[in-house]
């Protein structure tokens, strides 16, 4: 029944998400998901369909009756799709298959959800109406044989829980591609080498240094050490937001790689605290030629290059000023 | 292939062309510490420029040739070492720790005439 690129994209979230068949397993023997349940669940689903449009029916006049949820459904002809989606949704949970397809499934309409940014509180809201919506229908479908009732509800709660535990996976899962899509923006912030004066280079830091970046900073520094010929570069980690002793390894590591092209690096921008942790972690300080603050390290590079700085008189500088 | 070695007043220059096998690392050596005596040198340069890779082994034998020199009375710069050369050697943590450097052959005899170490005038 499902057309084979259908098929294949089925595969393609779970992988992503890294949820394995043996996970599946796992998390349904966790719930005691089992034949029983599966076996009670086929038994209701001629029940579901008497009951699936009411039910339907008896959600939506829910949501739209609370502002939060109401919200997202404003446009008519959408309202009907998504009942008619919905209604699918209800009548899958009794009919039997709960396999990878269904898990795929259930992964899918999590995203979706997720996407349009409807809150887990609702998400998981919605899920307690249609329990006890259904719950109400068992009592009636099972009046006679009120145990047969309340034992098909309990395997029911058990699937409804295997679904929500997928949906909450795919609402965690796109935070946390929102949060790898952000690393890689600040990244990809590129690292400028500034030459500011002939054979010296400021290499100002900004933002997460892990061991990519690090690479492409060293890497970046040292061509320009080979295009400039420089002899002294300033590097200025004010703006680093974390520096714990890998970071501080890298730093190490780009100046031992700047020192091997004949350059010579004095880092700035270190906080007192910072230079006390990496003393205390042990940390070869004695390898980093370092200043107090940008200003330092430049006057510092200067003065090794053989550059004298003379400041002009004062009036001078005022008289032009005057207009 | 013996790497040569030319004589710049004081100063000596080795230029290695190409990967230099073991033995031929250990040749310059010898012929190195046998040069800076009879030439009575007074610094050498060892240029890496044309090497895109440099081992461990060529690594801690280009120190051995620096202190060997040093301790008769030369200086030696390496000079040359190419970004990528750099920043591989880092990895391995090869850093060739006391040995001076400089970025490429000019820079590298600028400095050791900085550091008095090589004249075009013999001292009398």
């Amino acid at each position: 029944m499902a057309e084979p690129g259908h098929a294949r994209s089925n595969e393609l979230l779970p992988r992503e998400m890294e949820i394995t068949d043996r996970d599946v397993t796992r998390r349904k023997e966790f719930l005691e998901f089992r034949s029983e349940d599966i076996e009670a669940l086929t038994k209701l689903n001629e029940v579901a369909k008497k009951y699936a449009d009411p039910v339907i029916e008896d959600l939506y006049r829910h949501f739209l009756a609370h502002e939060e949820t109401r919200a997202f459904f404003h446009d008519p002809k959408m309202l009907e799709r998504v009942k008619r989606l919905q209604k699918d949704y209800f009548l899958r949970l009794t009919q039997g298959e709960y396999g990878a397809d269904y898990v795929a499934n259930r992964l899918k309409i999590g995203t979706v959800h997720e996407r349009i940014n409807l809150a887990p509180t609702w998400y998981l809201g919605a899920y307690n109406f249609y329990l006890r919506a259904v719950a109400a229908r068992l009592q009636e479908a099972f009046e006679k044989d009120p145990q047969a009732a309340f034992s098909s509800f309990l395997s029911l709660m058990k699937l409804v829980f295997f679904d929500i535990g997928l949906a909450m996976d795919t609402y965690i899962y796109a935070r946390e591609m929102t949060m790898r899509k952000q690393q890689e923006s600040i990244r990809e912030l590129s690292t400028p080498v500034l030459q500011i004066r002939e054979r010296l280079l400021l290499l100002p830091l900004i933002g997460v240094i892990d061991s990519q970046r690090a690479r492409l900073v060293t890497d970046g520094l040292l061509r320009s050490i080979r295009a400039n010929r420089a002899k002294v570069v300033v590097m200025d980690v004010t703006g680093v937001a974390t520096i714990d002793s890998t970071v501080a390894n890298h730093l190490l590591q780009t100046v031992t790689a700047a020192r091997l092209m004949g350059a010579s690096v004095i880092v700035t921008g270190l906080s007192p605290e910072v230079a006390q942790a990496l003393v205390g972690l042990g940390i070869d300080m004695d390898k980093l030629n370092t200043a107090g603050d940008l200003q330092g390290g430049i006057e510092q590079a200067e003065r090794l290059l053989g550059y004298r700085v003379i400041q002009d008189e004062p009036e001078a500088a005022s008289a032009g000023a005057a207009f | 292939m013996p790497v040569p070695i030319l004589k710049q007043g004081d100063i000596l220059i080795a230029s290695i062309q190409a990967a230099l096998s073991d033995r031929d690392i250990l040749q310059l050596q010898n012929d190195l510490s046998e040069r800076v005596g009879s030439a009575r040198s007074r610094g050498v340069v060892i240029d890496l420029s044309a090497l895109d890779v440099l081992d461990s082994f060529a690594t801690r034998t280009l120190r051995g040739i620096a202190y060997a020199t040093r301790l008769r009375g030369a200086e030696t710069v390496i000079v040359g070492i190419q970004p990528d050369v750099a920043f591989a050697m880092v990895q391995l943590g090869l850093t060739l720790e006391g040995v001076a450097t400089a970025l490429d052959l000019e820079e590298g005899i600028a400095l050791l005439l900085r550091r008095g170490k090589g004249s075009n005038r013999r001292a009398r």
